[in-house]
């Protein structure tokens, strides 16, 4: 029962974040803001395993999870190449 | 006995956890430029999220979910700090500038008045 609470509270604060997600002024306040999104449907896919007793749920959660942060970072690394195809070389820049 | 003790415990965690997560999404919310806002919700929003994973630990009856969901703990409490720098990294390389100086936050329903 407090789990089911507890994945209710965290579908507000999911609610909140799409506002964030929908408003940020720049390409890396998005970037932050749907990372945030994914790992709170891993929060709620938890709670919801909690709540049931079945250990599937938990392992959706770890695939929200691991995939939300790969994800983001190919996404932070497009950001800050430019390009989807980076030079395999280290520039003098590095 | 230690039925109703794991209840106690792990309703108290998921409250706290809860209550962290609410500060750090308020933050992400309110706060002014992106440093600030991932100050807020990789701090609080990441400690929230360990806190309530444990809590759920205790309140699952089943050995097996919980085990799974403390190693989802850890998953957790271990990609939160590398995701910050990553953002942070990015951020700063990509020349987005943090604000300085003297900053008052904006009353609600005072639309674009800036102090300084």
């Amino acid at each position: 029962m407090i789990a089911l609470i507890g994945a209710a509270g965290i579908g507000l604060l999911l609610a909140l974040t799409l506002v964030r997600l929908h408003a940020g002024p720049t390409l890396h306040d998005r970037a932050l803001a749907a990372n945030s999104v994914v790992s709170k449907g891993a929060l709620i896919c938890a709670a919801l395993a909690a709540s049931a007793g079945r250990a599937e749920f938990v392992d959706a959660a770890f695939a929200l999870a691991l995939g939300g942060f790969v994800l983001n970072a190919a996404v932070l690394k497009v950001f800050r190449a430019g390009t989807f195809q980076a030079p395999l070389a280290r520039g003098e820049d590095g | 006995m230690l039925q109703l003790a794991l209840s106690v415990i792990g309703g108290g965690l998921i409250v706290a956890g809860l209550m962290l997560m609410a500060g750090g999404t308020l933050g992400l919310l309110r706060f002014p430029d992106f440093y600030t806002r991932l100050h807020a919700v990789r701090v609080a929003d990441g400690l929230g999220a360990v806190v309530f994973i444990l809590g759920l630990a205790a309140v699952s009856g089943d050995v097996g979910v919980a085990l799974r969901l403390l190693v989802l703990a850890a998953l957790v409490a271990a990609l939160g700090p590398t995701m910050s720098q990553l953002a942070a990294n990015a951020a700063h390389a990509a020349g987005l500038a943090p604000l300085a100086g003297d900053y008052r936050a904006p009353r609600p329903g005072a639309r674009g008045e800036r102090s300084s």
